[in-house]
Formats: C-alpha cells, structure tokens, sequence
C-alpha cells in the first residue's frame, strides 16, 4: 500500500496533536499535554478507490524553546500547517513554518487548518485575513478537534492533493 | 579471525550494553538487513520482539525509525566519527504507555551501528519544564486576552460616557444654562461658559476656587447661601442675590443634590438683573422720593420734577394744601446737580415784612430793635443750594421787590447793609393761590410772578388720584406703626372703599392723620371702616370741593381757635389736627386776626 508522510506543523497548543488523535482514533482531550519529539500515527485513507497510509508525523510545536528539525520535515509527501483561531500569533508562525519547509524541502503539498471553532466568538483571525491567506494559494480549513468538525474533510482533502498527478497549485515562499 | 580480535569479549560487552541500557543494531551488508547486537534492554523486547528485521517487514517496525534508517546510510558515508543523532520520538509500549527513544548513527571502522536509548529522568525534566513554561505562556495570554478585553470594553464605556458628557455638556451650552458643580469642600467643580461670561471671570479663575470667592454675594446673602448649601433637599434664593462687582449682577440660585455624590451641589444661577432693574423702576414709578403714588397724573408730576431738575431756573409748584408741595421741592432738589448743597424751606405765610426780610436776606447787628448781632439770611444760609419758599402768594410788597432783585441780579442786601451780597440759589416757590389772579388783584408783582413760573409743577387734588389712596394709605401705616411697635397690618377692603370715596380737602395731609387716629383706635391688626374719624365715615363725596374747608368765616374762626386750644397753643400741633399745613395755619390765623402766644 502507498504510504505518504503528513507532518503536522504549527505553533504550540494549536491543537497538532488533538487533530490526529481525533482523526486516528476519534478521541479528543481537555488535558494539553505537549508534545515533545514526534509521534508517528498511521491511518489508511481511500482516494479514489485507492487506499493510501497517511504516516502522520506530529511535531512538537515551533516556539522558542523548540525549532522544528530539517531532519524530521525530510522525506514528506505533504504537509498541514495547524493554526489556532484565538491565538493571532499562531498564524504568524504557520507562515514562518511554511517558509521553512519550501526552502528546506522545496513546495510540498499542504493545506492549513484554523482550529478551535467551536471557539469562534474568541477568534483574533478574521475573514478578510483569511481572504488574503487564500489569495496567497493557501487552501484553508476551519475545524474543530474538539467538536471533530471539519477534521476527516482536512486529511481527506490533503490525500487528494498527495495523489493527484498535478503539481501543488501556488505556493508562495 | 582478525575482523574477531577486533571484538570485545561477547559476554561483557553484553554486559556493558545492558548496563547501559541501549539497543545497538549493526548494518549486516550481506543480508541487507540490521541485526541485534548483544541483548536488548526489556523495554525493546515489550516494543520490537527480539529482533529487529526491518528490512523485511518496515510496516511492522516503527514508522519513525524506519524513516530515520533509511536515511542512514548517508551518514555513514560520511567518514569515521559522524554520528547523527534522530531526535527524540515517542512509542507506544505494550502496556499501553509510552516510552520516547532517540538513536545515532555511528560508524566503526567498517562496521555500521545504530544505537537506540530510551530517554529517561532528564528528558522527564526537560519535558515538565517545556510543559510548565508553554501552560504559561498560554495563562499569560488568556489573562492579557481579557485584560485587552476589559480594556477595550472600559474604553468603549469610557468613550460613550464621554460621548454622552460631550451631548450633555454641549445641550448645556446650547441651552446657556448658567450651572456650576460645586465639589465636596465646596470648591467649584465645573461651570458652564454661561456661567463665566455671566460672572465676566475665565475658567481657571473658577474651577477649584471655593465658591465664595467667585460669587461675590453680599455678606448677609453669603451666609443665606452657605445655609441653603448646607441643606439637603433642593432650594431656591427665593429672591435675587447682588453679586457685587464692577457693574453689579442680581441671579437667583437654585440649588440642588448631585445625586451620585450626595454632598456635591448643583447650582443653577439665573439672571435677573434685567428684571431687578424694571422692578426698580416700576417701584420707583410707585413712589418717588418720598412722593407715593403711581397714578398717571403722579407718573406725569415725577416727570416734570425729573425735567426740572435737569436745568437750574426758578420752579413754581401749584397745588391745594396738603399735597406735599414741599416734598416736591425736595425731590427737584435731590434730583438736580445742587443735591450736595443746603435745601432750606421758608413759610412766607402770616410773617410781618421786616421779620421775612430779615429771614430771608440777613440783618446787620442794631438794624432794628431785637438785632443784637449781625445774622445771615436764609438766601447766604442755601449758598449753592435750594431755598423753598412756600406760600409765596403771601408775601408783602416789599419782600416781593427785593425778592425779584435776587432773582435778576442774584444779590442780597442784609437789613441795615448797604452792600449787596452775591447769592448762588435756585428757588422753588409754592403757592395754593391762583397767583394769576393774586396779579389781576394787584396783590402779586406780574414781573415776579414770570420770573418764578419759568417751571411749573402743578400737584393734583388727591381726590383726583383716588387709585393712589390704597398705596399712600398702606405706606403711610407702615411709617406710622414703626417706630409705634404696633402692628397694624393692612387695611381692611371696607376702609379702602370709604377713604378712596371721601374728597380729602387736607388731601394727603389730611389722609396721614385720617390713618394716624384709626392706628389708634384700630384693636386688631387690620384697620376697619369703624377705626376711621367720624368726619370721614360719616361724610359723603363732595359734589365741588375746594381748597378751602367750606365753613363760614365765624365757623372757622371758631375751628381754629378750638385747636389751638386743643394743642396747648402749639401751632404746628394745632395745623395738624386741623389736616391743614402750618403755612395755611399761619395765614388763617393772620386772616383772623388771631394773635396765638
Ligand atoms: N476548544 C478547543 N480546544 C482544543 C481544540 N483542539 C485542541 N484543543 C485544546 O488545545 C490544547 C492543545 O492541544 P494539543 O492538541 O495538545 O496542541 P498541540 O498543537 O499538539 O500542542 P504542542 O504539542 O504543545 O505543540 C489542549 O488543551 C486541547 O484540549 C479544539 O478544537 N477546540
Ligand atoms: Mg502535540
């Protein structure tokens, strides 16, 4: 079976880890336990009666104290910038990441998710950020670990884009 | 043999590895495969099972360690003594924990190994600190998220009320309403611009100023204020307060509670020295002087004395006695330039020739008999005054002649001098004769009479004012009962009604003694028709009155001999009782030939 390798990048406490435990396993918690290192979980999804292994690769969320390593973003089919929807911030470091991974492993497929909508009145990002963000090439999702919204769509999303024969559409540095 | 002597002995280096707790797997070039070396820490066994044949079955290994082995080789291109280390990565055990694991690649001459070791205590360390500083870092943002957020709502609060202060403040100036804010100690607080530009002061000159200090009330009205101030609940000044300055202000405050801070006041000050001023006038227009009235014929006669006065010429004041021709004189008087100077009234009526003479001009000592030193007359007496000469129709030919020299020539001759003197008075004659006829009689000089008629006065009858009864009625009862202690009210609507239909011959005279005797008789404190002397109940209008009381010459003879004995032989006493003006007196008692001592 294809096997393809999705790493999760994004701020801390963005939700990396709640996204793929929710997708894995359909299970969410409250407790923020942070990650630190990788975790690898597998998940089989179908594209096009073609049945591929996500290898979801959850990084340790970029901050001060931890840089994502080149060595863990090599060998990627594509990836998912993780934003958290009441944390501004959060963005800002998704855009950084995302220039990370161009210059590290060149323009990878990828698709961004704003987390946490079940908090929507608290969000800081608002649409016409997100309308930039698009104009930019950026497919952007909104979701929910928590409420598990818009999370089997987001790697359903990402798989197609994994096997379409088409390059990414734009992306920009 | 000699790739084995390279080796250490088996069973220790067994030992060692165990004792160290690491898995180290060798690259087998041959097979292609990685193989165990040594036995494996418990926790390999509890992941991997005893061995470890990725190449076979990489689904089966950890995905991350495969993923990191097939790029290993890479590394060990890179000569002796490279080692890359994986990053730590976390597997599930058996047990249904986790355990984190990091490996290196080395290489050993030409062996190829990868250890694997668990991370323990310092990477737990590690972990709670990073754990500790992010759950920081995420209440330190929440906090500072609400704090923006009380912020922005405070702001948002802050701008409406400051939105509503500004609607509020700019209806108040709109309105020009003149309000202060006084605070807690009584200083002021805020003032409206209608406020400072009625006070004629700047803002800084107000605000946190003690209120006294800007409103310039009179003593006695500071102190009323400060007492309304100390009150509760909300007042007024009840009438207008003089704010002293350079052009005077009357206001009337209003005072009431800020009801957020109980002990702030609001004050609310309104002009009215507009209204004072007309109040003033209509007042004045009530009363002038001492004159009361406020009938049109009274509003005429205070206008011509108002006239008068502005020029310096001779006034000749008409009217029956009683009216207060003297009164006249005196407001003309005050009114004009010379109200500084001596007002000096001389009664012309019932004096001998040499004994006016003397009055009026002055005598030097031995002049005639009596003379015993030299003695200014009333004329030098009024220098830059007024000199009122009352019942001027009285006055005998002589005293008429020298009189008009001091009209033309504005000098006086003393009795018994030959040099004339240089006199500055203006004269104000009187008369309750028609002096007109006086010249047609030959008894009056037609050239004094003009000389004195340049301004005419002519006071009415107080039977032709009768509206003016009331007022002079309730004026003259407040005078009479002052220094009295009495406490005579008012007057009764009955006792209004019988005065105001009597003729009043003494006129207002006459009146002021009509009050006199009913204060009196008068038990409670409102005078009653009953209270009034009988002569008044008991008469009727009458049809033509005159100036003089109707009797016949024997009746009035008789009248006035019984008053003169009824006031002890006291002439001023016995005009009095008689309603009639000394002057009149005097001339009857002439008329009479009543020698009164
Ligand atoms: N309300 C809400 N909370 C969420 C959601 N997703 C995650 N969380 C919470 O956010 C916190 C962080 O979630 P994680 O999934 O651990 O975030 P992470 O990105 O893996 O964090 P690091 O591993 O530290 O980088 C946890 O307390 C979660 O319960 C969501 O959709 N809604
Ligand atoms: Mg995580």
């Amino acid at each position: 079976m294809m096997q393809k390798k999705v790493c999760m990048l994004g701020g801390f406490a963005v939700g990396k880890t709640s996204l793929v435990r929710r997708f894995v396993t359909n299970v969410f918690s409250e407790h923020y336990q942070t990650t630190i290192g990788v975790t690898v979980e597998k998940k089989t999804v179908t594209v096009d009666h073609q049945d591929v292994m996500l290898m979801l690769w959850d990084l340790y969320g970029e901050d001060e104290f931890q840089h994502v390593r080149e060595s863990y973003l090599r060998g990627s089919s594509g990836y998912i910038l993780v934003i958290d929807g009441t944390r501004k911030a959060t963005l800002d470091t998704a855009r950084l990441l995302q220039q990370t991974v161009v210059r590290t492993v060149g323009p990878l497929p990828f698709v961004a998710i704003i987390n946490k909508s079940d908090l929507r009145s608290e969000w800081e990002i608002d649409q016409p950020v997100i309308e930039q963000l698009r104009e930019q090439g950026w497919p952007v999702f909104f979701g929910s670990a928590k409420l598990g919204q818009g999370v089997d769509e987001l790697f359903a999303h990402l798989a197609a884009m994994l096997l379409s024969p088409a390059p990414p559409s734009r992306i920009c540095p | 043999m000699t790739d084995q002597s390279h080796l250490p002995d088996p069973s220790l280096s067994d030992h060692v590895l165990a004792a160290l707790d690491i898995v180290v797997l060798e690259w087998e070039e041959e097979a292609g495969e990685f193989r165990l070396q040594g036995a494996p820490p418990e926790w390999w066994g509890q992941r991997f099972g005893p061995a470890i044949r990725c190449s076979q079955d990489p689904s089966q290994c950890s995905p991350f360690l495969q993923d990191y082995l097939t790029g290993i080789h890479r590394v060990w291109q890179g000569g002796p003594g490279t080692i890359e280390k994986s990053g730590p990565w976390t597997e599930s055990d058996q047990q249904g924990g986790t355990m984190t694991l990091e490996a290196r690649a080395l290489s050993l001459g030409l062996r190829k190994l990868v250890l694997i070791e668990r991370l323990g205590s310092d990477f737990e360390n590690m972990r709670s600190i990073v754990q500790r500083a992010r759950e920081r870092m995420l209440a330190e943002d929440l906090t500072a998220k609400s704090h923006h957020k009380a912020e922005t709502r405070l702001i948002g609060r802050l701008e409406a009320s400051e939105r509503t202060k500004d609607d509020a403040l700019a209806l108040l100036q709109q309105l020009g309403l003149a309000a202060m804010v006084l605070d807690e100690h009584g200083q002021i607080a805020f003032a409206t611009d209608r406020t400072l530009e009625m006070l004629g002061i700047a803002a800084q000159e107000a605000i946190g100023q003690p209120w006294d200090q800007v409103l310039s009330f009179r003593k006695e009205d500071r102190r009323l204020v400060q007492h309304l101030l100390e009150g509760s609940s909300q007042t007024r000044s009840g009438g207008p307060l003089c704010l002293e300055g350079a052009c005077s202000r009357w206001i009337e405050l209003e005072i009431h509670r800020d009801l957020r801070h109980p002990v702030r006041r609001i004050l609310i000050l309104s002009d009215r020295t507009e209204l004072h001023a007309l109040r003033q006038a209509l007042n004045e227009q009530a009363s002038f002087h001492d004159l009361v009235g406020k009938s049109a014929a009274m509003l005429r006669v205070y206008q011509l004395v108002r006239d008068v006065a502005q020029v310096d010429t001779t006034v000749l004041i008409e009217g029956e006695t009683g009216t207060g021709k003297e009164l006249i004189a005196r407001a003309i008087h005050s009114s004009s330039g010379r109200r500084n100077k001596p007002f000096l009234a001389a009664n012309c009526a019932g004096l001998t020739d040499s004994i006016l003479t003397s009055q009026l001009f002055g005598h030097k000592r031995g002049a005639f008999t009596g003379a015993i030193q030299d003695q200014q007359g009333l004329f030098e007496a009024a220098e830059g005054g007024t000199l009122f000469l009352d019942e001027i129709g009285d006055i005998p030919p002589q005293v008429q002649t020298a009189l008009l020299r001091v009209l033309q020539e504005k000098e006086i001759t003393r009795l018994g001098e030959a040099k004339p003197r240089t006199v500055n008075v203006r004269v104000v004659a009187a008369t309750h004769h028609n002096l007109s006829e006086d010249v047609l009689r030959g008894s009056f000089r037609a050239d004094l009479l003009y000389r004195i008629r340049i301004a005419r006065v002519q006071l009415p009858p107080l039977r032709d004012r009768p509206e003016d009864i009331p007022l002079l009625a309730q004026s003259m009862l407040e005078k009479i009962c002052a220094p009295t202690g009495k406490t005579v009210e008012r007057l009764h609507p009955d006792t209004l009604r019988v005065l105001m239909s009597y003729s009043w011959p003494g006129n207002v005279r006459e009146l002021k003694s009509a009050v006199e005797f009913a204060v009196i008789s008068c038990k409670g404190n409102e005078i009653c028709p009953a209270d009034l002397p009988p002569e008044i109940t008991g008469a009727t209008m009458a049809s033509s009155p005159s100036v003089f009381i109707p009797l016949s010459n024997q009746d009035e003879k008789t009248r006035l001999l019984t008053a003169l004995s009824d006031a002890n032989g006291n002439r001023t006493e016995a005009a009095k009782r008689l309603g009639i003006s000394r002057a009149t007196f005097y001339r009857r008692l002439v008329e009479f030939d009543i020698h009164a001592h």
